[in-house]
């Protein structure tokens, strides 16, 4: 025990320590902030993968260290679709994911955010024609943000993410 | 018996009809085999006391329009001398049945099922049949990897449905699980049969995320497919780029430079360390153990922080490049990469005392999960888990690329094969990489980063290229076409093999054990699915 409370002494407090300048490089659409208002300071999100290369994943991932520590703005990963308000959806859609990921919209209570996160979700990226890609996300379900990168670094999914929560106006 | 000369004379004193072909890449022996003598010469290979082949990777080729022809390879790794071992075989004509070697070669089991599926030719004689990649809802007669199917189509629909193995009985129950988890993981189904908490049996159902990485190298030159190379699996950019690149490199017969390999390696083992920390840490995480999980996070986040100062990316991409490296690492930024690493490694032992210090932690990773030895070697199982399971194998030591000629590893190596074990395997291969980066550092020459070249190779050549990412064995093989495109390309991430192993380190666990035996494999759904 006092092992590990002299570790946590001696680290302190490590959130924030990341280059936070990146501004969003797709402005977030004060359609998708009105949705949002709904939400108020929580947003659970649900995360879906169609095919990407785990890039995007792990960087949804990092938000969640300590260093993002993405709970401290109210946004957690819901277990289930049907807890979330938000999807977030990487990859290109493949043939064989593309019915589970109108299930998955299916089962999510409205009203719904869908984010498009990274170059693959919102254009297909380097898969683009591929015989086992359906095409991108927007043309299976409606899509409300974007965020760009290969993959997006975190701090910049962080901010669109409070881009989203900030009022309109 | 580890001559290599050795294995070369036993085989043809076996099987007198084989012929011995061109050698390919390095140390290596190759056989052209008539197919019918394939199940005998394979069984022989896996099973000979003196040899052990270990299946490393079955690959074909659809060689038109230059010849009517399929081929078939095989490709073994001998267990002493890691000497390879390669079985070539055509299929002429019409001709679209090949005796299959599963019987003998447990881990031939998915390879024949991809080629049935990929290419459309059978192997006769394979326990099991039903699709793998193409999943019942791909038209009849889809197989993407034939030449006459055009990259670009669009796929029909049709009914269908897999059937999994089902265990009937009292009391017993299935599972479904996945495609879409509950935490942020990538998309996988398994099927788990139970009889009260334990497993009885594990199946997987994967290949959700097939996007045609293979088919969309055919449309690739040679220099241009680096990018898809680093997309095939996001977490093992180096690793794939890498394997890729040497592939590339020894078709145009293009040497690296030396300060190239050094920073080549550099980056391979930057890439371990952050996926290792992050296992650890996860694996934590899959015991509750949130404590440790926060702490691991925090220094994963400091080494790809690293990365992104280094190179401009976090996962390292756009690095490798055809010939070399793209940018140059100074002297002084690989003194203060070490100096920070320095800081980071006495920070990590404190934590894997903590972990270890923990007997309600270290009781869930004890005997869960094991996976014997021998279901091990029968399935081929190499890598981060094969080293756990007592299977020696490192293809930094055994088959040395990039800088490891000049760079001894030491490595590490458990019997168990349960969780703990490949815990264990992690955190020495995190201090033994934080070594590796110091002698780097200390022995790096200088000197150019990149080479060129204009010579292009002549269609039809092919080679074989293996590195050892930070899960396994990487496996490339590309053959070259016209104009300096594309013919074939064949890619191996380690999870294709390791896969169907974690059907055997499961049953006899309960099923809240079984995300943290899968996080004990951290394997690829991405680099699996292609």
């Amino acid at each position: 025990m006092f092992r590990i409370i002299k570790k946590s002494l001696k680290i302190g407090v490590v959130t924030g320590q990341y280059r936070g300048e990146e501004k969003p490089l797709l402005p977030v659409i004060p359609e998708a902030k009105e949705k949002a208002t709904l939400f108020k300071r929580s947003l659970a999100i649900r995360e879906v993968d169609t095919g990407s290369c785990n890039a995007c994943e792990m960087e949804m991932n990092a938000l969640l260290n300590p260093v993002y520590d993405v709970e401290r703005f109210g946004i957690h990963i819901a277990a289930s679709p049907r807890h979330a308000d938000a999807l977030v959806v990487t990859g290109p859609v493949t043939v064989n994911m593309e019915r589970a990921l109108k299930d998955v919209h299916k089962q999510t209570p409205d009203p719904k955010i869908v984010i498009a996160l990274g170059d693959c979700a919102i254009d297909c990226g380097m898969f683009k024609g591929s015989y086992a890609v359906t095409g991108p996300v927007e043309r299976h379900i409606p899509v409300d943000i974007r965020i760009p990168g290969c993959p997006p670094r975190p701090a910049e999914i962080l901010n669109a993410l409070s881009e989203l929560r900030k009022p309109t106006v | 018996m580890t001559e290599p000369g050795s294995c070369d004379n036993l085989l043809k004193a076996a099987f007198p009809v084989i012929v011995q072909g061109d050698a390919i890449c390095g140390e290596s022996s190759h056989f052209l085999v008539p197919k019918n003598l394939l199940p005998a010469i394979t069984r022989y290979l896996h099973t000979q006391p003196s040899l052990r082949g270990r299946l490393t990777l079955i690959w074909t080729c659809d060689h038109r329009p230059v010849r009517d022809t399929y081929g078939l390879h095989y490709l073994f790794t001998l267990e002493t001398s890691h000497h390879w071992v390669l079985l070539s075989s055509e299929l002429a004509g019409n001709d679209r049945h090949f005796p299959s070697i599963t019987p003998h070669v447990h881990a031939a089991k998915w390879y024949e099922r991809e080629i049935r599926d990929m290419f459309g030719l059978i192997p006769e004689g394979h326990p099991d049949l039903r699709r793998l990649v193409r999943h019942e809802h791909w038209p009849k007669g889809t197989h993407p990897l034939r030449k006459d199917f055009p990259w670009n189509r669009v796929l029909g629909q049709q009914q269908g449905e897999y059937h999994f193995r089902r265990i009937e009985g009292e009391g017993v129950f299935e599972v479904p699980v996945g495609p879409i988890h509950a935490g942020i993981i990538e998309s996988g189904h398994f099927r788990f049969s139970v009889a009260g908490e334990p497993i009885m049996q594990l199946e997987l159902r994967h290949f959700w995320k097939h996007r045609g990485v293979e088919k969309l190298f055919e449309e690739q030159t040679l220099i241009g497919a680096v990018p898809l190379a680093e997309r095939v699996s996001g977490d093992t950019t180096v690793g794939h780029s890498l394997a890729y690149c040497q592939a590339v490199e020894t078709l145009l017969d293009l040497q690296v430079p030396r300060r190239a390999r050094y920073l080549r390696a550099l980056f391979l083992e930057l890439e371990r360390l952050y996926n290792h920390l992050g296992d650890i840490g996860a694996m934590c995480n899959d015991t509750a153990y949130a404590l440790a999980h926060a702490h691991c996070g925090r220094m994963k986040e400091r080494i790809m922080q690293l990365n992104d100062r280094l190179t401009g990316s976090r996962f390292l991409r756009n690095v490798i490049r055809v010939g070399g490296v793209t940018r140059n690492i100074e002297n002084r930024q690989l003194t203060a990469l070490v100096d920070e690493l320095n800081r980071i490694q006495p920070d990590f032992s404190e934590v894997g005392a903590i972990i270890f210090a923990n007997a309600s932690l270290t009781d869930r990773l004890e005997a869960t999960g094991v996976l014997d030895q021998q279901t091990a070697w029968d399935h081929a199982v190499m890598g981060v888990v094969g080293r756990a399971s007592g299977i020696d194998c490192d293809l930094r030591r055994d088959r040395p690329f990039a800088a490891y000629d000049e760079l001894p590893v030491n490595v590490a190596l458990y019997r168990y094969g349960d969780v703990r074990a490949r815990l264990r395997v992690r955190g020495d291969e995190i201090h033994e990489s934080i070594r590796l980066i110091r002698e780097i550092r200390a022995k790096i020459p200088d000197g150019p980063v990149a080479n060129e070249t204009s010579c292009s190779p002549k269609p039809g050549d092919w080679t074989l290229s293996a590195v050892e990412g930070w899960r396994g064995e990487i496996l490339y093989m590309v053959m070259a076409g016209e104009d300096g495109r594309i013919h074939r390309c064949k890619v191996r991430d380690p999870s294709f093999v390791n896969w169907p192993a974690i059907q055997w380190a499961v049953p006899g666990n309960i099923i809240p054990d079984f995300p943290l035996i899968n996080k004990s494999f951290n394997l690829s759904y991405a680099g699996n699915d292609l």
